[in-house]
């Protein structure tokens, strides 16, 4: 320890001699800290688990028109906008999918419908019987096979007891009469939430032919985009675009990876919103760390006129100051992050429900960010008393009692 | 003689600004001292004592005229070379000793070698100090508040002379002392005058003023008897 500088030696024992005071004034920034990491922490979980729902349909294009408004089923069967893609648009996207990928047009719309006497509502979602398996999985049941068949989303099934092969369900409102009938066959597997425009958990599944028949649309609602090569992707979008939108923006042309991204930064611009709040403790904090420095200042006016008058630099003196104000920062920062960790566990798995991702780098990460925050709030505090302490006069410092 | 004077006061004065008007505390003061000198500046209270112990210290500058340390200007220098000047030319004895409170005996000595060498001693120069001031290893740990007022300015005689100063300035050495005390610390003055320090006391005891070879008396700020 002979390398240990004297005025850090200094501060440590003017923070030893008044422990109490130096301690209140940590624990500020102890729940600064804390405050700030814990909020930073719960964001990173948050977005890691969003990244983590959503990569699953990370290598899907999903184009679609601004506004696809259809006639409601069961009401009038007439498409009341003209918007949506059109047969002609849809070969070109195929043909500028080419071999790379998967095309699966898809026509969506919500509709009521009664199963088994019990009315529900929920997305009917059309498509071709070959798009289906290659989409969507099915968990038990088989697939459509004929006009009049249909499949339901997991959710469907477990609300209205539904029996592959013999329950029936109608389609529309129930108000209206000569509804049609179609049997459901199978059940899709849960899919959660994903950014690909299909939530199948509380939809039904009906046959492209059938719905066209029924409802006598020509357009699609959506048409996604399968890529084989996720890094083709790009390649991919820019083909399509080229294709359809070369006059006009005639469609809109989204993958997973941008949604997933606006969906991040939307979170980011939450948790950090967090993290001000938190913040604003870190002022309040901040500001009984100056009064606490102010007083050490004060009482120790004499000392600084000895050190002064016997040849100390303004330098060393300001030193000691600043070094008392980093170790009441360090004391706060390290307690502050150790409560986080403890604090930010209960945070998440109480908000999140997972802890699964607490333990990555990109969440711990706020720990020592914390940590830093606190110091350098502390050290900042400081150099306004620190200041004033290495400018004092020495003879009117030693005069002071 | 042409030795150069080891500190040189040219004309010196100083005058505080105060809310009722000037006072002028010292008033055109000229004065040699030359090196191995032992000089008493005696004077009542309110005569400028302090002033110019301050002067002497470079704890101040003058508000005119010019003061040479070792030949030096003082006015010319920065506040680092003024810093500096304190801390390697003079050592300093005040009335209150002035100790460093947060520091033990042994380490008031050690900080002005760590000042000026940015280390902590390994010459073991501060403990000799403190044992031939007649502080034992023992005391030498304890904090000054534990220490007598005659052991604490024996610390800090230690420590004026740690970096070999050639001036010992002693400001009413014995001023918190009983008489007995007194005389070990005049005594221990002495002998490091005859060692070769300039050592000027500044006092309004005319027995302590006793042993110095020349006295400055002080009234209204000027020289009255030298």
């Amino acid at each position: 320890m002979s390398k240990l500088d004297i005025f850090f030696d200094l501060s440590v024992r003017s923070v030893r001699l008044n422990f109490l005071r130096s301690m209140l004034a940590s624990i500020g920034i102890v729940i600064g800290v804390v405050a700030i990491s814990s909020m930073g922490m719960l964001g990173a979980n948050m977005q890691l688990e969003i990244k983590d729902q959503l990569s699953g349909s990370a290598n899907t294009i999903v184009i679609s028109t601004e506004t696809v408004r259809m006639g409601a089923p069961g009401q009038m069967f007439t498409s009341s906008s003209s918007s949506g893609i059109s047969k002609s648009q849809l070969t070109q996207i195929r043909n500028a999918v080419g071999t790379n990928g998967t095309v699966i047009p898809v026509i969506s719309n919500s509709t009521m419908y009664t199963i088994n006497s019990v009315t529900g509502r929920g997305t009917m979602y059309a498509m071709e019987p070959n798009d289906i398996t290659a989409f969507l999985t099915i968990a038990n049941g088989t697939n459509i096979q004929e006009d009049y068949q249909c499949l339901v989303g997991s959710t469907v099934a477990t609300n209205f007891n539904v029996k592959n092969g013999t329950t029936k369900i109608k389609i529309g409102s129930s108000t209206q009469t000569d509804r049609p009938s179609l049997r459901i066959v199978g059940v899709l597997e849960e899919r959660g939430s994903t950014t690909d425009g299909i939530s199948t958990d509380n939809a039904i599944i009906v046959s492209k032919s059938w719905y066209t028949d029924q409802y006598s649309t020509t357009k699609y609602s959506q048409v996604n985009v399968v890529v084989d090569d996720i890094d083709n992707i790009n390649a991919t979008e820019t083909a399509i675009d080229e294709k359809l939108n070369k006059n006009k923006d005639a469609v809109r042309i989204d993958d997973s990876s941008s949604r997933l991204s606006s969906i991040s930064s939307t979170i980011g611009t939450l948790s950090s919103m967090f993290m001000a709040i938190g913040a604003i403790s870190l002022v309040v904090a901040a500001v009984s760390i100056f009064n606490v420095m102010m007083m050490s200042v004060n009482e120790r006016i004499q000392e600084i006129g000895i050190l002064l008058s016997i040849g100390t630099e303004k330098g060393e003196v300001r030193r000691m100051f600043l070094y008392e104000a980093f170790i009441l920062g360090l004391v706060g920062g390290i307690v502050g992050a150790i409560a986080s960790f403890v604090i930010g566990y209960a945070v998440v798995s109480s908000l999140l429900g997972t802890t699964d991702y607490y333990f990555l780098p990109g969440s711990l990460i706020y720990l020592p960010v914390g940590m830093v925050v606190g110091i350098v709030t502390c050290v900042v505090s400081g150099l306004y008393p620190a200041w004033r302490a290495s400018n004092m006069d020495p003879i009117d410092a030693l005069r002071a009692e | 003689m042409t030795e150069t004077p080891l500190i040189r006061l040219s004309d010196v004065s100083k005058v505080y600004h105060l809310e009722s008007g000037d006072f002028t505390a010292l008033d055109h003061v000229s004065l040699d001292i030359m090196e191995n000198d032992f000089v008493a500046i005696m004077g009542p209270s309110g005569s400028g004592k302090s002033t110019m112990m301050n002067q002497l210290g470079i704890l101040d500058v003058p508000t005119s005229g010019d003061l040479y340390i070792e030949g030096k200007n003082v006015k010319h220098m920065s506040t680092l070379e003024r810093t500096h000047l304190r801390r390697d030319t003079i050592g300093y004895i005040f009335q209150k000793f002035y100790l460093i409170p947060l520091l033990s005996a042994y380490e008031n000595v050690e900080y002005p070698l760590i000042l000026k060498y940015k280390k902590r001693d390994a010459t073991g120069r501060a403990a000799a100090l403190l044992e031939s001031v007649g502080i034992d290893r023992e005391k030498s740990n304890h904090r000054p508040s534990q220490l007598s007022g005659g052991q604490q300015q024996r610390v800090a005689i230690a420590r004026a002379l740690v970096n070999d100063p050639k001036i010992l300035l002693c400001d009413e050495p014995t001023g918190n002392l009983d008489r007995k005390t007194g005389i070990q610390i005049m005594d221990i003055l002495v002998d490091l005058q005859k060692k070769g320090k300039t050592v000027i006391l500044v006092t309004h005891d005319p027995k302590i003023a006793e042993y110095a070879h020349r006295t400055i008396q002080l009234e209204d700020g000027r020289i009255v008897e030298s």
